[in-house]
C-alpha cells in the first residue's frame, strides 16, 4: 500500500548464545519471533510489552540499526532488509530513531551545535545557523543552548536535544524507544505533549515503545501488545484498552494502578516469571501464566486473527475475552 | 489516627559539600502507626530518599541531620552506631528499589535471611544456625518463593527481579520490625510483577501490622495503598493530608500539577496533559520564597509573598488534618 510508511514481515531477530563448550550445542535467544507489523502515515504505534518481550529489537530492527534474523523490512515501499553500510543513508532520512537515556546518547564531548550537524552531515548537507536554531526551537529550546554542552542541561532537555537530533533530517517516521521512562512525570508530560505538537505541525508518524501504559494511551492511536517475541494482540487504541480480548492484555491492563483512591478494579495477577526466550512454551506463548489456559492452547502457535465484530483488533488466542 | 509507632519532626539534612553546604531535606515533619501507610511522594531531588535514609541512620559522613526521629518514643538521631544497629533491621528496615545492589552475589538467598535474623538473635538460646535457617526458609515462603526449602540455596543471580525483591523483603522483615520503609520497591518492575509485589507489602502489613513508609513518585501505586501521603518539592513538605485529601482535594499547585500531568490507563486520554513549566530547583539555589515559585501558574494572584515569604503547612478549614503550604489561601481551582 502506498501510504505504508514501515512494513515488517515475518521478521526473527536471535541472539546467538555461545554454547562454552564444543559440545554444548548453541543456543539463541529468539528476541523477535516472527512478528510482521505495519506503520501507516500519521500513525502513532504504540509498542507495549514487558522487559525482555522484544520490544526494544524490534525497533531497532524497524529502524535497521540489527539485521533481522529472517524476514523483510520495507521502508516507504522499498525493501531495505540486504541494505547496508553507506546505502542506509537515504534510509536514515525517512527513519530516525529517539533513545530512551538522553544521558547516553547524546555525546558528553559535543556542543549542541555539533550534536545537530553530524546528521546534516551524513546527508551531506551543510546546515547553516538558522536551521539549527529552527530545529532547537521546534522543540521549545532557542539559540542561545546551540553553544551548551549535555551536562548543562536537564534530563528533560536533553531528550529535546535527542528530538531535535532525530527531526534534522527530516524524517517522516520517529522510532522513540521509551522516550519518557527516565524522566519525571511533570517533565514526562512536557515532552509527551511535545511530540503530539510536533506530529501536529510536521505530519510525523512515530512508533512508541513503552513499557507504560498509561503514556502509551496518552498518544498512540494504535498499539501492538508484545510478549516473548510475539505480538499478542493489535489494534485502533481505543478498542484495546477498553476491551481487550488477549488473557495477557487484560492482565496488564489491570495490573497498571489509577490515581483513584478506593478504585475497585478486578486485578488479575499473574503468577510466576516471563519464560525464558531460549525455549518458550510450546503453542501459545503466555500459556503458561494465562489464567484460561487449556489443553489446546500448548498444541499449536497462533497467528493473529480479527477480533468478532472488528477487522482492525487482532488477537493471538484461542480462548478470547470477546 | 491510632499513636504513631514512628514519629519525624523537623527533620534537616543538609550535606557539607566542596561546594558550600547543600540541604536537602528542610524541616519536614510525618508520622505513622502501625498498620497504616504512609508515602511520600515527589520528584528526582525533592528529598523524600534523603528522608527515609535519614530516619535509618544510613547517611554518609558528610549529611548533618537534626530534628527528631522518634521509633516508639525514643530518638534515633545522634544515636551512638552500636546502638543504631540494633535498631535498624530489628525494629525499623528498608527495602531499596534495587534488589541486586541489595543483595551479596557471592552468597545464597536463604544464608542472607538467616544472616539478618542472627545479627538480632545473637545472644539468645534459639538463634542457632539450624533455627536462622529455618526462620529464613519459613520468610521466603512466607514472600512467595515458591519450593523455598530447595531456592534459599540458591544465590542472587539465579532469580527474576521480582523474586529478588522478594527476597530483599523476606529479609527486611525477618525479625517483624515495627516499620517498613519501602524506597521505591518498584520502580524497577514490570507492572504485572509490581501488582505482586505490592499486594505482597499489603498482605505482609495486615498480618504483622507493620507500618509502612513507602516513597515513590507514582500517583498510581499511592492511590492504591497509601493511608496517608505527604507531598514533598525540593526538600519541603508541599501538601499533607490523606490519600483523599490529595486526590479529591489537592491543594498545593504542585500537587495539581503532579496529578494533572500523570496519564491514565482507565479513561480516555485528553487532548492535552496539563504541564508544569520548568524544571525542579538544584538543592542549594532556592531563595527565600516558596520554592515552588518560579513554576507556580497560581503566583501572580498572590503577588510579592510568594517571592518574599516562605509558605508554611497550614490546616485547611473544615478538612481536618489536611494541610498545604502555599500562600493562596483557596484552592487553586476556585482560585
Amino acid at each position: 500500500m502506498p501510504d505504508e510508511l514501515l512494513h515488517l514481515e515475518n521478521i526473527k531477530k536471535y541472539f546467538g548464545l555461545r554454547g562454552g563448550v564444543p559440545w554444548r550445542q548453541a543456543q539463541a535467544v529468539k528476541a523477535v519471533d516472527d512478528v510482521s507489523f505495519v506503520v501507516r502515515k500519521g500513525e502513532t504505534v504504540g509498542l507495549v510489552g514487558e522487559s525482555g518481550s522484544g520490544k526494544s529489537t524490534l525497533a531497532r530492527v524497524a529502524t535497521r540499526l540489527l539485521d533481522p534474523t529472517a524476514g523483510r523490512v520495507e521502508i516507504g515501499g522499498v525493501d531495505v532488509t540486504k541494505v547496508s553500510g553507506r546505502k542506509l543513508r537515504p534510509v536514515r532520512r525517512k527513519v530516525q530513531m529517539v533513545f530512551q537515556d538522553p544521558q547516553a546518547s547524546l555525546n558528553p564531548r559535543q556542543s549542541v551545535g555539533t550534536i545537530l550537524t553530524t546528521p546534516f552531515r551524513a546527508q551531506g548537507i551543510r546546515p547553516t545557523k538558522i536551521q539549527l536554531v529552527e530545529l532547537l526551537e521546534q522543540v521549545g529550546l532557542s539559540a542561545e543552548h546551540l553553544d551548551r554542552y549535555p551536562h548543562e542541561f536537564s534530563g528533560g532537555q536533553r531528550q529535546r536535544i535527542g528530538i531535535a537530533r532525530a527531526l534534522s533530517v527530516q524524517p517522516e517516521l520517529l522510532v522513540c524507544d521509551e522516550p519518557v521512562s527516565a524522566l519525571d512525570v511533570s517533565i514526562q508530560a512536557q515532552v509527551l505533549n511535545l511530540l503530539a505538537d510536533l506530529r501536529d505541525e510536521l505530519g510525523l508518524s512515530y512508533v512508541l515503545v513503552a513499557h507504560d501504559l498509561a503514556v502509551v494511551r496518552q498518544v498512540a492511536s494504535r498499539i501492538a501488545v508484545m510478549y516473548l517475541g510475539t505480538i499478542v494482540e493489535e489494534g485502533p487504541a481505543a478498542e484495546v484498552y477498553d476491551h481487550p480480548a488477549h488473557p495477557y492484555t487484560r492482565a496488564l491492563l489491570s495490573a497498571v494502578p489509577v490515581p483513584e483512591p478506593g478504585a475497585v478494579r478486578d486485578r488479575i495477577v499473574l503468577t510466576g516469571d516471563v519464560p525464558t526466550p531460549i525455549s518458550p512454551p510450546s503453542g501459545c506463548p503466555f500459556r503458561t501464566r494465562c489464567y484460561k489456559a487449556e489443553d489446546i492452547c500448548s498444541t499449536k502457535r497462533l497467528v493473529l486473527e480479527a477480533v468478532a465484530g472488528s477487522n482492525e483488533h487482532k488477537a493471538a488466542c484461542y480462548l478470547p475475552e470477546i | 489516627m491510632a499513636r504513631p509507632v514512628l514519629e519525624v519532626h523537623d527533620l534537616h539534612v543538609t550535606f557539607r559539600t566542596d561546594g558550600g553546604l547543600v540541604p536537602a531535606v528542610d524541616g519536614i515533619d510525618f508520622a505513622v502507626a502501625a498498620g497504616e501507610t504512609l508515602a511520600i511522594v515527589g520528584e528526582s531531588g525533592s528529598g523524600k530518599s534523603v528522608s527515609s535514609a535519614a530516619v535509618m541512620g544510613l547517611l554518609p559522613g558528610n549529611a548533618d541531620v537534626t530534628g527528631e526521629v522518634l521509633l516508639d518514643g525514643r530518638d534515633l538521631v545522634g544515636l551512638p552506631s552500636d546502638e543504631l544497629r540494633k535498631v535498624r533491621g530489628n525494629d525499623i528496615a528498608l527495602v531499596f528499589q534495587d534488589a541486586l545492589s541489595a543483595l551479596n552475589p557471592y552468597y545464597s538467598v536463604g544464608w542472607q535471611v538467616a544472616e539478618a535474623y542472627r545479627l538480632h538473635h545473637g545472644k539468645s538460646r534459639d538463634a542457632s544456625k539450624k533455627e536462622a535457617q529455618r526462620q529464613a526458609v519459613r520468610m521466603l515462603d512466607l514472600v512467595g518463593i515458591p519450593d523455598a526449602a530447595r531456592r534459599a540455596n540458591s544465590y542472587p543471580h539465579e532469580f527474576s527481579g521480582g523474586m529478588r525483591q522478594r527476597v530483599v523483603i523476606a529479609m527486611a522483615l525477618v525479625n517483624n520490625p515495627k516499620v517498613l520503609i519501602a524506597d521505591e520497591p518498584t520502580t524497577a518492575l514490570d507492572v504485572t510483577v509490581q501488582a505482586q509485589i505490592m499486594r505482597l507489602l499489603e498482605d505482609v502489613q495486615e498480618e504483622f501490622g507493620t507500618a509502612l513508609v513507602l516513597i515513590s513518585h507514582d500517583l498510581g501505586v499511592v492511590a492504591e495503598v497509601a493511608d496517608d501521603v505527604l507531598v514533598m518539592y525540593a526538600g519541603r513538605a508541599a501538601e499533607r493530608g490523606t490519600v483523599r485529601d490529595l486526590f479529591h482535594r489537592a491543594a498545593h499547585p504542585y500537587s495539581l500539577g503532579l496529578l494533572g500531568a500523570m496519564p491514565r490507563v482507565d479513561v480516555p486520554p485528553k487532548p492535552r496533559l496539563t504541564t508544569i513549566p520548568g524544571s525542579p530547583p538544584s538543592p542549594g539555589s532556592i531563595s527565600t520564597g516558596c520554592p515552588f515559585q518560579p513554576r507556580c501558574a497560581y503566583t501572580e494572584r498572590v503577588g510579592e509573598r510568594c517571592i518574599t515569604e516562605r509558605p508554611e503547612l497550614t490546616p485547611r478549614p473544615g478538612e481536618g488534618d489536611h494541610e498545604a503550604a502555599c500562600h493562596l489561601g483557596r484552592r487553586p481551582s476556585d482560585a
